[in-house]
């Protein structure tokens, strides 16, 4: 079998786009049409490779299917009402973009993960649309759900085992802005025409629009809004809670953080305040004991990724790029210890990830060039950046910004310890802990890219975020410093209209070319136009 | 009940056979569809031009409170 398997695979190789680059035969665009980034043929990866990635494909197909299956009229229903569910059929392009070029262990892992976010939101949105008012689900059904800001972590709601939490943004917004770069400027393009000025974070002008344009489904009988993380955001959270127009209570996240004795008693009392509310609004107890059983699986995860950063700070593993920021990034945001399916991968990675280091495995055919710490958010995600810039110049993504949520370990005893546990959980939560919350975090990017043996930073630099622009020359000063290679890569974060992925690309190929005077190892991925490309 | 065993192994291999012809063309049939990308295809130039004529044709409620 192995013999014939070969022998295929030698017949065949010319498919291969990685064999192609090598061999100045073409590469991984050359199997593209231009502008749609519509792919002609999928990646031919050798037998094993392709029929692997064959049957995750088949897997992700069934578990769709069974998320029409679970509610086949109000999932069409979603679809004819929303139009962001129309961009979630971009999946299947997305998952393909995200793991060209990946073969053997780091495919194996990258998939796992893969599945178990596509299964996990697939079942989410079958449950969500098929209790929404606006789809026809009865006040009494809709009534389980609680809706709240995507930034606090779910981990609390574990306490109230009846109730469904339903972090609002996180369907029409903070997730299908990766899958597809051309849904959030509709909705930016709404806020702005109710005049909400045109160079703010456009996330929040993303959200708002969505908010504005009546899509985010009706759900719930009191809602849990936050100040949001960024600063300049604060009035998204207004605009969202003056149309959901249900009781609501804003847990103002601490500005200042890191710091026990000053961030710690506030981020306390409002963890408290915001069970209390949940308590009163929909006439249940919170339970500590269903609370303690999710903060185990949470504290299990939490173990599982330290020992993960373990290795991949040495390059011996198969954890990589874009499939283990994105699978950490949706673990702690829309799982965060609810779903002990992630637990059993984790599991199973672990395994695969120990022998990998016994075995001193190279992921990409140890073609990687440089090691960098990337300090990027959605904008990395759609235009499938760490595996772009693997491809087309050997620079490994050891670890991106969003793995560095909330790592903290939960105490499974003590309800007052707890208690403070959670509240610097929220200290670490999606850009709190990145952005915003004391110049420790940023300054943090050196210590990270250090610890990590990393020789470069790519610095995502969203255009219009006020917090960041204020630390840009001090940043490249620190590099210079510090001795890092260092791009400041400018993005407009979900308005790819502003800085096209090409614009982004080309910060890198400018700095790759011109500053260290290196050559491609796919010229195929220099230049290409993907503007129509979801 | 000689006779009847040798039915039965023939009607398991019958089915086993049917079974096998059956996997091999969901095989056959969803391994082209994957290579060729065609569901995407169909997706990108038919389904979501579809759709997003739809999504432009609503009328949506739309308003700051």
């Amino acid at each position: 079998m192995g013999k014939l398997i070969g022998f295929i695979d030698d017949k065949l190789k010319r498919f291969d786009p990685v064999w192609r680059a090598e061999n100045g035969k073409g590469g991984q665009r050359s199997r593209y049409h231009d502008v749609t980034g519509v792919a002609k043929y999928r990646e031919w990866r050798g037998v094993k490779d392709t029929m692997f990635d064959y049957a995750s494909w088949l897997n992700n197909v069934l578990a769709m299917v069974k998320m029409v299956g679970s509610a086949p009229v109000s999932i069409m229903k979603g679809f004819w009402e929303y139009r962001w569910m129309g961009s979630y059929l971009g999946t299947f392009m997305f998952i393909d973009r995200l793991f060209e070029g990946y073969r053997g262990e780091e495919l194996r892992v990258a998939h796992a993960q893969m599945h178990a976010i596509v299964r996990s939101l697939t079942g989410r949105i079958g449950y969500i649309l098929s209790h929404d008012r606006r789809l026809g689900a009865s006040q009494a059904k809709s009534e389980k759900l609680v809706p709240m800001d995507e930034v606090l972590p779910e981990l609390f709601m574990t306490g109230f085992p009846g109730l469904y939490p339903v972090p609002l943004q996180t369907l029409p917004e903070f997730i299908i802005c990766d899958v597809d770069q051309h849904i959030e400027p509709y909705y930016i393009d709404v806020a702005e025409s109710f005049g909400l000025p045109a160079d703010v974070c456009s996330r929040c002008a993303a959200e708002t629009g969505v908010a504005l344009d009546d899509a985010f489904p009706l759900v719930g009988k009191a809602l849990i809004t936050t100040n949001m993380p960024c600063n300049a955001s604060e009035a998204t959270s207004m605009f969202q809670r003056r149309r959901v127009g249900l009781p609501d209570y804003q847990a103002t996240l601490a500005m200042i953080h890191n710091d026990d004795e000053l961030a710690l008693p506030f981020s306390r009392q409002i963890m408290k305040e915001t069970i209390a509310f949940v308590e009163e609004q929909y006439g249940v107890k919170f339970n500590w004991d269903a609370f303690f059983k999710a903060a185990r699986r949470i504290n299990e995860q939490n173990n599982f990724e330290l020992e993960k950063w373990d290795y991949m700070k040495t390059g011996y593993t198969a954890e990589v790029g874009v499939s283990e920021t994105l699978y950490k990034l949706y673990e702690w945001q829309s799982v965060n210890g609810a779903d002990p399916y992630f637990n059993k991968v984790d599991r199973k990675v672990m395994k695969r990830l120990r022998k990998c280091y016994e075995k001193k495995y190279q992921p990409f055919g140890g073609k990687t060039r440089h090691r960098a710490f990337l300090w990027g958010p959605s904008a990395v995600y759609y235009t499938d950046f760490p595996t772009w810039v693997q491809n087309c110049w050997g620079i490994a993504i050891v670890l991106n910004m969003d793995s560095t949520m909330g790592f903290n370990m939960i105490d499974t005893e003590d309800p007052d310890k707890a208690i403070d546990d959670l509240a610097r959980l929220t200290q670490k939560a999606t850009m709190r802990h990145m952005a915003v919350g004391g110049w420790d975090n940023v300054n943090a990017v050196w210590e990270w890219a250090h610890n990590f043996n990393c020789d470069m930073v790519l610095m995502n630099d969203n255009i219009a975020c006020k917090g960041m622009l204020g630390v840009h020359a001090i940043m490249e000063e620190q590099a210079r410093d510090l001795g890092f290679r260092f791009i400041f890569i400018e993005h407009d974060l979900e308005d790819s209209r502003t800085v096209s992925r090409q614009n982004m690309r080309d910060c890198v190929n400018q700095y790759m070319s011109i500053v260290l005077n290196e050559e491609p190892l796919d010229p195929t991925l220099l230049n290409f136009d993907d503007s129509d490309a979801y | 009940m000689k006779c009847n065993k040798k039915e039965i192994a023939k009607a398991l291999l019958k089915l086993l056979g049917k079974l096998g012809l059956i996997g091999l063309l969901f095989f056959v049939v969803t391994f082209v569809i994957y290579m060729g990308n065609f569901e995407n295809k169909l997706i990108y130039y038919v389904v979501r031009p579809f759709l997003n004529k739809h999504y432009d044709s609503q009328v949506r409620d739309r308003r700051i409170v």
